[in-house]
Parts: C-alpha cells; structure tokens; sequence
C-alpha cells in the first residue's frame, strides 16, 4: 500500500510549519500532488505561498516532513529534484547575464569539479530553451527579454537541473497577456511531460480559468480541490478574509 | 613617444610601473563581483580597516600582508556577528566596524611613529619604495587571487545573480562572500603601495563600473574592466610624473575620466533600454507582491 502512495505522488508534504521568529507564517500544512499535475497555489500577500515553496526546498528553516517521489528529503542535496522560481521582483533585471549562461546554471549539480560544462552539459541547455519554446534566446542578454520570456527561461533552468518538481512564485506578475497566454502553454507541455508543477498566484480568475487544481493558502491549507468547487464564498472569506468573496475579488 | 617611455628609464619607476600594472590587473577582476552584488561600501570599508592589520604587522615585525588578511577576516566575522540583530541595518554595522579598525590603525600608528611607521605611506601609496620583493609577493598574491575567480567564475555568477537558487543546487553562499571579502582585503595589500588605502576602492568600483555600462556578460565586462585598470594605472604613472602630482591620485582620477567618457558615451542607449525593460517587466504588481 505505501509503495503505491510513494510512486504516485511526486510531491508529499506532511504537517510543514514555517516560523520566522515568534510569527507562524505556516502551519499543520498537508498535501500529495501527482506527477503531471498542474495546481495553482492561491491567497493573499503573506499568506505563506513563498514560505510553503522555501520549505520544500529546503531555503527556510521548517518543521514537518517533505518528500519528493520516493525520496525523504533530509538534506540540501535531496532537494534538488524540485525547482524554487522566485518572483521576478527579487532579481536585478539588469544583470549581465545571458540566457545560456543563466540556464546553465541548473546544471550544476551534474558539472564536473572546477565546474567547466561539458558538451552533454551544453546539449542539455540548447534541449531546454527548445522545451520551452525560446531557442533562438540563448546568446541574449536577460534585460533584452520580456517578462514573459524571462519567465521561461528561469522555466529553461529549472528543466535544465532536471527537476521533477517546479515551484513557481508569482510566474504571472509582470507577464502581459499574450506572455501569460504562453507560459501557460508552457505549463501544460511540461505537465504532459510528467513534471509536477505549483505556480503561486493571486490572480483568482487565472486560476479558476486555467488549473484543474487549486490549494488556498493562507496560514495554513484552508481549501484544495478543482477551482470551480473550491474558489466561492465561505473559502474566498477564509483565505482572502471576510468580504472578499461579496466584493467579488479577482472573480471578475 | 618620449613622454611616453621617458619617466620609465630608472629602475624604481619600471617598478613602480610594474606595482602599477599588477593593480590594474587585479583589482578590476575583483571589482567586477564587487560592483555587481552593490557591494562599493563593503569594499571601501574593507580598505579602511586593514590599516589596523598593516599597523600591527609593522610594530610586531610580521608581515604586512598577514597582517592585512587578518584584518580583513576579523572585519568579515564582526560584520557578520553584529549583521545578526536585524535591528541594526547592515550599512551602519558595515560603518562602525570600519571605524573600529581604522581608529585602532591610526592610534597604533601614532604610539608608534618613532619606530619609523609612517601614516601617509599606507593612506595615499608610496610607489617610489617599491623593490623586487614587493612585486614577486603583490605577484603571487594577485595570481592567486585571479585564479580563485577564474576557478570560481560559475559559482559566483551563479550566486551573485540568484542566491536563492544558488543555494538550492549546492553553491555554498555565504562561503562565496567570504571569499570575496578577503579577495578583497588581498586586493587592498597589493593596491597599498600603488594606490594608498584610502583611493584603493577607486581601482575596486571605477574601472567595473566603467565596464559595466557598455558590457551584457561578466566575462567581458571582466575583460573590459582589466583592460580600463591597465590604462588608468600606467597612464596615471605616467602622467604623475610630468604634472610631478601624487601617483595614486592621479591614477584614482584617470580611472575616474573612463568612467565619466563611458557614461557619456553610452547616455542615449541606456536610455534606450531603461524604456524597454519598463515596458516589458516592470509591474506595479510584481514589486508589491510577497508572501
């Protein structure tokens, strides 16, 4: 019975806690999700959505138990089959830095000592913009890409480290429609090609529109199932706080 | 031609060149990850505060440039002790800890003055002392430096981009900072004669900077900073002794007019692409979202 649970699920997390401090930013946090599913991460800012995806990986200090596929993550290393994007805000878009050399950087853990990229290493990069649809990117600056490309090419790393799990925090914000558009289709192709991915977002009405999944965030897990069935009143209330669902929130 | 070559004919100003030369190697290529992770004040404190280990190496007879790294590394680990009570804000435990040390520097210094130790030569350079041992140990030092970074140019990258993620693969970051502070408290020692302490973060920030404005990849931004260090180190050199005028300063200012020749050259095109990334990445969203 275990086995079955442990090889359907890539992601399982068990009653995760996340304090800074005296604050509890999460707490009595569970969940499984399979390979291949595609769930959007909802609440408010401070709802503990960043939080839940440092823990995973590992980038906080959390209690509670985190596994990825069959293994029990105890240690740095365990985690990196799953893959933290951060939100665009947190880099300096400016940064010289071309899309190659930022993809490679995924590669690290599969470099040989003095870190010098072999051929296969390189292969491994070019298939990655290929995944994601910006192949012709590679030599660019990352200040020359919109946000929607910057986005994928951040996606182009984390296939690059060969994550099986992807945890995207904010994906949507700074993407114009057409690049939301994509980097959903993104999402759905790499779905299909068995990866798990989380993307975090307080965009009600993309989530409704476009996930099967909805886990809503807020302290704790305060709903999860299909966007239709779990995004209406009494959950909007306690996720976004009392009102929210009245004044029609992101619903639009 | 001659006003070129003409000051290098004596022995102690091909040396002086030589000292030149090797800061305006090195420094650049440290400079280059300080200007990057916004670090300028880090580095100018960092040069601050070594005099106290230049100071005590002096009066105890050991070696300056150990006593330089100690510094640099008693620096780094009372930053990084004070840093954690968030309360206080990391530029102003940054500017107490480098007054500490300076403080200590200066009041050894004056205890001490009859022994021969001499303020002025570690605040502003004195390049005419430079002799053979001194280029063979700032040598070595700046080799070993350079290779550090070279050997290390993807981790550094990758961390001074994105720590988060960094961290995640394996990257150790707080060891790459402390690498690089005393990368650059190594960089201050063999910068002391040439430049002094005091102008030796201007070899650090001005020659990156330079380079960073008209450059989209370190590695050339890199070569572009060493190649703006090499020419405001010798042609300051060189200029120093036709204006007869203090040699470090006259370099620091150099590197300074680089400086200001690419800002003014590359103004329209970084217009340019400040509007372009505005239209594609900045959303009011995206700054105030976090959870």
């Amino acid at each position: 019975m275990t086995t079955t649970t442990t090889t359907n699920s890539a992601l399982t997390v068990d009653d995760l806690g996340v304090s800074y401090g005296p604050v509890h930013a999460l707490h009595d946090t569970s969940f499984t999700v399979g390979w291949g599913e595609l769930v959007a991460v909802v609440g408010p800012n401070g709802a503990g959505k960043s939080s839940l995806f440092k823990a995973i990986c590992g980038l906080v200090p959390a209690t509670g138990h985190v596994r990825l596929g069959e293994v029990h993550c105890h240690h740095q290393r365990d985690r990196m089959n799953a893959a933290y994007i951060p939100q665009q805000s947190d880099f300096d878009l400016d940064f010289p830095i071309t899309v190659n050399e930022l993809v490679l950087s995924g590669r690290r853990r599969f470099l040989p000592p003095w870190r010098r990229p072999r051929l296969v290493d390189r292969h491994a990069v070019s298939d990655a913009l290929a995944c994601v649809g910006i192949e012709a990117l590679g030599l660019r600056p990352i200040r020359a890409l919109s946000g929607g490309q910057l986005q994928r090419a951040f996606l182009a790393r984390a296939v690059a480290q060969e994550a099986e799990v992807f945890l995207l925090d904010e994906a949507m914000s700074g993407v114009d429609a057409p690049g939301t558009a994509d980097m959903l289709t993104v999402f759905r192709d790499l779905a299909e090609q068995g990866r798990t991915l989380l993307v975090s977002t307080h965009d009600l009405a993309l989530a409704r529109r476009c996930f099967d999944r909805c886990i809503a965030v807020n302290g704790r897990i305060v709903a999860d199932g299909p966007p239709a069935t779990i995004l209406h009143g009494d959950t909007l209330d306690a996720t976004f706080g009392s009102g929210s669902a009245v004044a029609g929130f992101s619903l639009n | 031609m001659d006003l070129l070559l003409d000051p290098y004919q004596s022995e102690f100003m091909r040396n002086a060149a030589m000292a030149s030369l090797l800061v305006g190697v090195l420094a650049p290529v440290v400079g280059v990850w300080i200007v990057l992770r916004r670090l300028s004040y880090l580095g100018d404190a960092m040069s601050h505060g070594t005099l106290a280990g230049v100071a005590a190496a002096f009066i105890l007879g050991v070696s300056v440039t150990l006593g330089a790294l100690v510094a640099g590394l008693i620096m780094g680990a009372l930053i990084a002790v004070l840093g954690t009570r968030r309360r206080l804000g990391e530029d102003s435990v940054i500017g107490v800890v480098e007054t500490i040390l300076f403080a200590v520097g200066v009041i050894l210094i004056s205890r001490n003055d009859r022994k021969g130790v001499e303020l002025g030569h570690y605040l502003f350079g004195q390049l005419t002392t430079v002799n053979r041992n001194d280029l063979l140990l700032n040598g070595f030092l700046a080799l070993v430096a350079v290779a550090i970074i070279v050997l290390n140019f993807r981790d550094l990258l990758a961390s001074t981009f994105d720590p988060i993620h960094a961290r995640q693969v394996g990257v150790r970051v707080d060891l790459q900072r402390y690498v690089l502070m005393v990368l650059v408290s190594i960089t201050v020692v063999v910068s002391l004669q040439t430049v002094g302490l005091l102008m030796s973060v201007a070899m650090l920030v001005t020659p990156a900077s330079t380079a960073r404005l008209v450059t989209n990849r370190v590695s050339s931004m890199t070569l572009v900073a060493v190649g703006v260090g090499v020419f405001s180190s010798l042609g300051g050199l060189t200029l120093s002794y036709h204006l007869r005028s203090a040699p470090g300063a006259t370099i620091a200012l150099t590197s300074a007019a680089c400086l200001l020749v690419a800002f003014a050259a590359t103004a329209p095109s970084r217009r340019h692409v400040h509007h372009h990334g505005a239209d594609n990445t900045t959303d009011p969203e995206a700054v105030s979202v976090a959870s």
